[in-house]
């Protein structure tokens, strides 16, 4: 891909519509996947994020609206577009029956990697996920963790300046979940791909996503940073212990000042829920208990994207 | 990058290759399936053979109880008669036979058929017929009468006037069977190939491979004919073993070998893409046998199998016209027979079935193009 492409958003959707009869499984889209960052796309179970995948990778055409892959229309150069995209499917789609240096050849076949470099190419990508010493193994032998890095190495074998990763360690045990994550950190900055990720776990997100869109009834709900989300949508939850139990009316009190949403005694306890974007009366807070009794502790607990999640959605992450 | 520049014509070539690689590996890995997949078309072969077999001719019991020399030479007429399997035997072991389904009728030479035959008086023949299969009881009903005239006809050539004077279109008979057979073996290539080109298109589908194929920049037309030529070398498999079977075993020995082996491959193309098309469309194995069975017994019966099929009704000839079986059965018919059982010349057989060849290719590259756009692969 030659350096204009660079430049050029990596996807860009405009409108983009998808009926199944009277269902509309994504409503008007628009949003941008800037170049070399790693993008999360985040939705509850039916909320239209396969159908915007496979927009995106040109499996279903759009029923209006524009879907461009680093500037290229994905319905005129539908081609140029797969070529430029390395897919990690959900399921992985590998061929079990196969060993894994088969499926890699496979793979670099249909995408044209050049017979002289294909060997080469392959032996650097199954040591990448460090499954070299398997390559003759039938993939139907290898443990869940195993198939992702070998659908991995496949979605990178032809080089492609754009990753799709569907639940990327779905299945995954922590271990091969972390050295994927590493992964996905150094495609973005060793090889400056774009990626363009789903997942079920708001952590990983967490981790890995530059931005987050978040997606319910096929219409973007937010897309932002996580911090930028967890600052906008999230509470702040703040614990204080004091010596000995607080009044009725103290919590009464704290209840009145701005950003503080809710406030639980338990016995010597304060569980104080306030906006992220409020935390400017932290200090106004302590001051007020502190006119009253002693404060033995004070623990202040980030917001997190599920409860983000939960408030923008109405639901839990399930898909 | 435009992949369309860097991915020319070889690379294409390259894909015919592998992705026919690729399904030959699959399937034999999954090796009941593979071996289903031959052993299915034999057996269909050898099914119907012995079908034929069994009801080519009446099993018939002959009583005589005369045992001169007109009744002997009654005896040799309905032995040549071609229509039944006699068994000459007693009046008792003859109802027995009868009695346990045995034997489709009883035909008796009464005691004084000589003398009534020789004094030029009627005879009446006893025929005991068990006519619950109309099929048989009609041939005995058509035989026993030929044999009557066939046994006048030897006996006494001057009271018979009337003689068929005939005039054969090929110089040697053909046996049913070796008739029956070569259509069978174009039956059996078409179930072959449904079976395993539409297993392998199937399965891409039921493990979710088909993403694998449908992201990639290579064509459909590469992806599609790849896996066609990977079926076409399985089913050649089973097309091996049929011919062997036929020339070596039953003892049909082909008049063009060339025809035989170009046809072959023609007709396996013809099947194979036409499997591909239904595995793409279908998407489930499990759903894929019973279709290809269900679809290759209909046509099998309609398109001439047992005979020319211009000598059937002629609205079930013109049907049968508009699909490849027909034509595959001539040419394989002039291949086997040098017979000519279509209005056209083996020829233009040949060229309607390259035309149905490329039309079914096309047809499932078209399908499997259209499955990329759908949405519908998860």
């Amino acid at each position: 891909m030659n350096q204009k492409e660079n430049t050029t958003p990596a996807i860009e959707l405009n409108g983009l519509t998808k009926h199944f009869g009277d269902f509309k499984a994504v409503d008007g889209l628009s949003l941008t996947v800037r170049s070399e960052e790693i993008f999360g796309l985040l939705g509850p179970n039916g909320s239209g994020k396969t159908t915007i995948i496979n927009m995106i990778s040109g499996l279903s055409k759009p029923t209006s609206g524009e879907a461009t892959v680093l500037g290229h229309n994905i319905l005129h150069d539908t081609r140029v577009v797969y070529a430029a995209l390395g897919s990690v499917p959900q399921e992985t789609a590998l061929y079990e029956e196969l060993n894994a240096w088969t499926n890699l050849s496979i793979h670099a076949t249909l995408y044209g990697v050049p017979r002289s470099v294909r060997d080469k190419k392959i032996t650097d990508m199954l040591n990448l996920v460090q499954l070299y010493d398997r390559r003759h193994s039938r993939v139907s032998t290898f443990s869940g963790g195993m198939k992702r890095r070998l659908a991995l190495a496949r979605a990178l074998l032809h080089d492609p300046l754009l990753l799709y990763l569907d639940e990327p360690t779905l299945g995954v045990d922590v271990q091969s979940r972390r050295a994927i994550w590493n992964y996905i950190l150094d495609l973005k900055k060793k090889e400056g791909k774009t990626v363009l990720l789903t997942t079920n776990y708001l952590e990983e997100a967490n981790a890995l996503c530059d931005r987050i869109a978040i997606i319910d009834h096929g219409k973007l709900v937010a897309l932002d940073t996580p911090i930028n989300l967890k600052r906008r949508y999230g509470d702040t939850v703040m614990e204080i212990e004091t010596t000995s139990s607080v009044s009725a009316q103290l919590s009464e009190r704290l209840r009145t000042l701005p950003g503080v949403s809710e406030v639980i005694q338990e016995d010597k306890v304060l569980k104080v829920t306030m906006s992220a974007d409020e935390l400017s009366v932290t200090g106004q807070l302590i001051t007020i208990v502190t006119q009253e009794i002693n404060i033995k502790k004070i623990s202040q607990r980030e917001p997190n994207l599920e409860e983000i999640f939960l408030s923008l959605t109405g639901s839990g992450l399930r898909d | 990058m435009n992949i369309l520049r860097i991915f020319p014509a070889y690379s294409s070539l390259l894909v015919y290759l592998d992705n026919g690689d690729k399904d030959i590996r699959s399937s034999l890995t999954e090796r009941a399936f593979m071996i289903t997949s031959i052993i299915i078309p034999i057996n269909f072969l050898l099914l119907f053979l012995l079908f034929a077999l069994t009801g080519g001719q009446a099993p018939t019991a002959i009583v005589l109880e005369d045992k001169g020399p007109y009744a002997q030479q009654f005896l040799s007429a309905m032995e040549h008669s071609h229509s039944f399997i006699i068994q000459q035997t007693t009046s008792v072991d003859a109802k027995t036979l009868m009695k346990k389904g045995q034997i489709v009728a009883i035909v008796t030479v009464p005691a004084n058929f000589d003398s009534l035959v020789r004094d030029g008086n009627q005879v009446q023949l006893p025929v005991v017929l068990n006519n619950l299969d109309v099929d048989f009881t009609n041939d005995i009903r058509r035989a026993v009468p030929l044999a009557i005239t066939s046994f006048y006809a030897n006996t006494f050539p001057n009271q018979v006037v009337i003689r068929a004077h005939e005039v054969d279109a090929y110089s040697h008979d053909t046996g049913y069977i070796q008739y029956l057979v070569v259509s069978l073996m174009v039956v059996s290539i078409m179930l072959g190939g449904l079976l395993q080109a539409g297993s392998n298109a199937a399965r891409e589908y039921e493990k979710g491979t088909i993403k694998e194929l449908m992201l990639a920049p290579a064509s459909i037309w590469a992806i599609q004919i790849g896996k066609i030529l990977g079926a076409l070398l399985l089913n050649s498999l089973s097309a091996v073993v049929m011919i062997i079977v036929i020339v070596f075993l039953i003892g049909v020995w082909p008049e063009h070998w060339d025809e035989l082996f170009a046809f072959v491959l023609l007709l396996m193309i013809t099947f194979v893409a036409l499997g591909a098309l239904i595995g793409t469309l279908i998407r489930r194995r499990q759903a894929v046998i019973p279709l290809s069975i269900g679809l290759s017994i209909p046509v099998f019966f309609i398109s001439g199998a047992f005979g020319p099929a211009e000598w059937g009704d002629q609205v079930t000839a013109a049907i049968t016209q508009l699909q490849p079986v027909y034509y595959g059965i001539a040419i394989f018919q002039h291949a086997f027979h040098n017979f000519t059982t279509t209005s056209t010349s083996p020829a233009i057989d040949g060229f309607i079935l390259a035309g149905f060849a490329a039309l079914i290719v096309t047809i499932s590259a078209v399908a499997l193009s259209y499955s990329r756009g759908r949405g519908d692969i998860h």
